[in-house]
């Protein structure tokens, strides 16, 4: 059933997509192709390919490895989510260390650490990478607010 | 006799100083990165180009630390396996089928060191067959145009459906969908924006360490999640912890046979290490006699895919360097990783930069014999590793991955990118559908794209050109026989088939 309801939805988003890629045409014609006949074609065979499984969805032979989500496993994985699509947004804003710090004590604590493991365990991990990345390995970090305090 | 030349000019790159510390450094990551729940060697090696950038590794020094790190991952995957029943990648969901009920056994340390020794053979079989079929292929190669690339590289992606036993036509499907992303962007030809939705940071398209990032380290991360909610034991490692000469030799067939099985599935484009590690076991079993013991904790079940497997690995380096066609996943990685070094992997390679690709075939050779040496007697230490809680674990593990996002444009808009990848990752993989295919199709797909315009310019569009040579004609005819395959199956056994691949 969630097969046909996923191969459904992707058959609206090729759709559209064919819609979107009809468009594309160069003012000059260099080739004989262009650039909407790879895209096109790819898409058609994706249709074909989604519309065969909405119509014949494909039986679970063999049993699943993973127990099925229940209620409090999908609120977990919205937060786990959450929590990332946040640091992302906090990134550049308060700098590496505040961010990754929020950001693993967060973590942490959704994977079942006690609090005080994850308030210690974030910060020392924030700390941590960013002691190795930005000084054993060369890679820059921003510091964002922290960079004000620094100069 | 060149070959023996060049062989020896390889190892005098890989034997420098600096090269062999890189391949113990990357042997070392490796084993700990395979050896991680939600680390693989997809990611692994992924996380490690912008650190090789950073460091000013030369070309052929990266490259050497990009193959120690996945055949360290290889060998890595299988402590997970056997102490955990939790494979710490695909290709080792073979190994823990027998691993796993030796180490209840309390066989855990024989099970430990025979699957090292396994490795080991697989590993350098595989390496001797780069060394013969390589060069050879490259020559042959030579006379491939775009034409004949494009047919090959069709052939690769057939071959990948085609190879996946029990769903075809969802990995078909997911090759697709990563063929079609490959087309985000401003197309190079005409300047014409494609996908991109106004925006910036999709116009010079979905940089692939964000859709391989976001792709295996997020879903991974989020089914950590689950598996924490629901919570696992680990066996100890104890008893014995050398096999014995008895053990080694009732095996030693099995591991000559899937060594070469993993070698010739490593080669086939769209294959890999899985797809070998599950052939190898099936016919291992088949051949075994009637009282065996396999599934549960029979010698030569675990044998035969850490054999295949570290094969595999191996044997995918020749299509990646001989064709520029990636083999795995993990040869698809570094083949983008060799592109940003401005290298064009293909038969030139062998003549312009010799170098490079001989001391990569050598550096296999001395990684595997870094990688024997260090797992027997550390193999206690490997298995502490896994004491460290998941809560440390994974923040850890989504940090690293944003950094390693991160710096390759210093923007956040690949970090929004990645973690809506992964979500749409996470729920193709619990649908079923392979997040390799998808990374292979992508990887696939610009190449594809380029190969077909330029064949079909140099016809002025008569599409003639795609069958109008031998090569051509017998690469098509390999690509019906693989679009064949899973119909006659699926025909042939209308009861459900018994070998399952998981990925």
């Amino acid at each position: 059933m969630h097969d046909r309801i996923f191969a459904g939805v992707n058959l609206l988003i090729y759709v559209a997509l064919i819609a979107l890629a009809w468009g594309y045409q160069s003012p000059f014609a260099y080739e004989p192709v262009g650039p909407r006949a790879y895209p096109l074609l790819l898409l058609s065979l994706l249709v074909l390919g989604a519309l065969y499984q909405v119509l014949k969805p494909a039986k679970q032979t063999e049993p699943r490895e993973e127990p099925p989500l229940n209620r409090q496993v999908i609120r977990k994985i919205a937060l786990c989510i959450a929590a990332m699509v946040a640091y992302a947004a906090l990134f550049d804003v308060l700098g590496f260390i505040l961010s990754s710090a929020l950001f693993a004590v967060a973590m942490a604590y959704l994977y079942d650490a006690t609090r005080v493991q994850s308030a210690v365990g974030g910060i020392v991990i924030a700390v941590g990478l960013y002691l190795l990345f930005d000084y054993g390995l060369d890679v820059p970090l921003p510091l964002g607010m922290l960079a004000k305090l620094g100069s | 006799m060149d070959t023996i030349h060049y062989l020896g000019l390889g190892f005098g790159v890989a034997l420098t100083p600096y090269n062999l510390i890189t391949a113990f450094c990357g042997t070392l990551i490796g084993t700990i990165v395979g050896l991680l729940p939600g680390l693989g060697p997809v990611n692994g090696v992924a996380l490690l180009i912008p650190i090789a950038f950073a460091l000013g590794l030369p070309p052929e020094t990266a490259l050497i630390l990009l193959a120690a790190v996945y055949l360290g991952c290889e060998y890595g995957g299988r402590i997970s396996s056997i102490l955990l029943n939790i494979p710490g990648e695909a290709s080792a969901v073979m190994t823990t089928l027998d691993g796993y009920p030796l180490a209840q056994q309390g066989k855990a340390g024989i099970a430990l060191s025979l699957s090292a020794w396994s490795s080991f053979i697989g590993g350098t079989i595989a390496t001797i067959g780069v060394v013969l079929f390589a060069p050879l292929l490259a020559k042959w190669a030579v006379a491939f145009g775009p034409a004949e690339y494009f047919v090959l590289m069709v052939f690769a992606i057939t071959c990948l459906a085609g190879m996946a036993d029990n769903k075809p036509l969802k990995t078909a499907m997911a090759a697709f969908i990563g063929l079609a992303l490959s087309c985000v962007g401003i197309d190079a030809n005409s300047g014409v924006y494609r996908f991109t939705f106004g925006s910036l940071g999709l116009a010079d398209g979905i940089q692939f360490i964000v859709l391989v990032l976001g792709l295996f380290s997020i879903s991974e991360i989020l089914v950590l999640l689950e598996r924490t909610h629901h919570g696992h034991k680990a066996a100890k490692a104890t008893g014995r912890m050398l096999f014995n000469f008895k053990e080694g030799a009732f095996v030693l067939a099995t591991n000559l046979r899937s060594g070469v099985v993993g070698f010739v599935l490593g080669v086939l484009p769209g294959a890999g290490a899985t797809l070998a590690s599950a052939v190898a076991y099936m016919s291992e079993k088949r051949m075994a006699s009637k009282d065996n013991q396999f599934g549960k904790g029979d010698l030569r079940g675990l044998a035969a895919p850490e054999t295949a497997n570290s094969g595999a690995a191996c044997g995918s380096m020749v299509p990646m360097l001989t064709l520029g066609v990636p083999g795995s996943g993990t040869t698809a990685v570094m083949l983008g990783a060799l592109t940003l070094y401005n290298i064009t992997p293909g038969p030139m390679l062998f003549q312009n930069q010799p170098e490079v690709v001989w001391g990569l075939i050598a550096s296999l050779f001395v990684a595997n014999i870094m990688l024997l040496v260090m797992n027997v007697p550390m193999v206690r230490i490997f298995t502490r590793i896994l004491a460290v809680p998941t809560w440390a674990l994974v923040p850890a593990i989504a940090i690293i991955t944003s950094i390693g996002v991160y710096a390759v444009h210093s923007t956040t808009f690949d970090l929004f990118l990645m973690i809506g990848i992964g979500v749409c990752g996470y729920i193709l993989r619990k649908l079923d559908y392979s997040l390799s295919a998808v990374l292979l199709g992508f990887i696939l797909g610009g190449m594809m794209e380029d190969n077909l315009r330029r064949a079909l310019s140099l016809s002025n569009g008569e599409l003639g050109i795609l069958w109008g040579s031998p090569i051509t004609v017998a690469v098509w005819a390999l690509v019906a026989v693989m679009v064949a395959l899973p119909i006659l199956r699926a025909w042939r056994g209308r009861k459900p088939a018994p070998l399952a691949v998981t990925d």
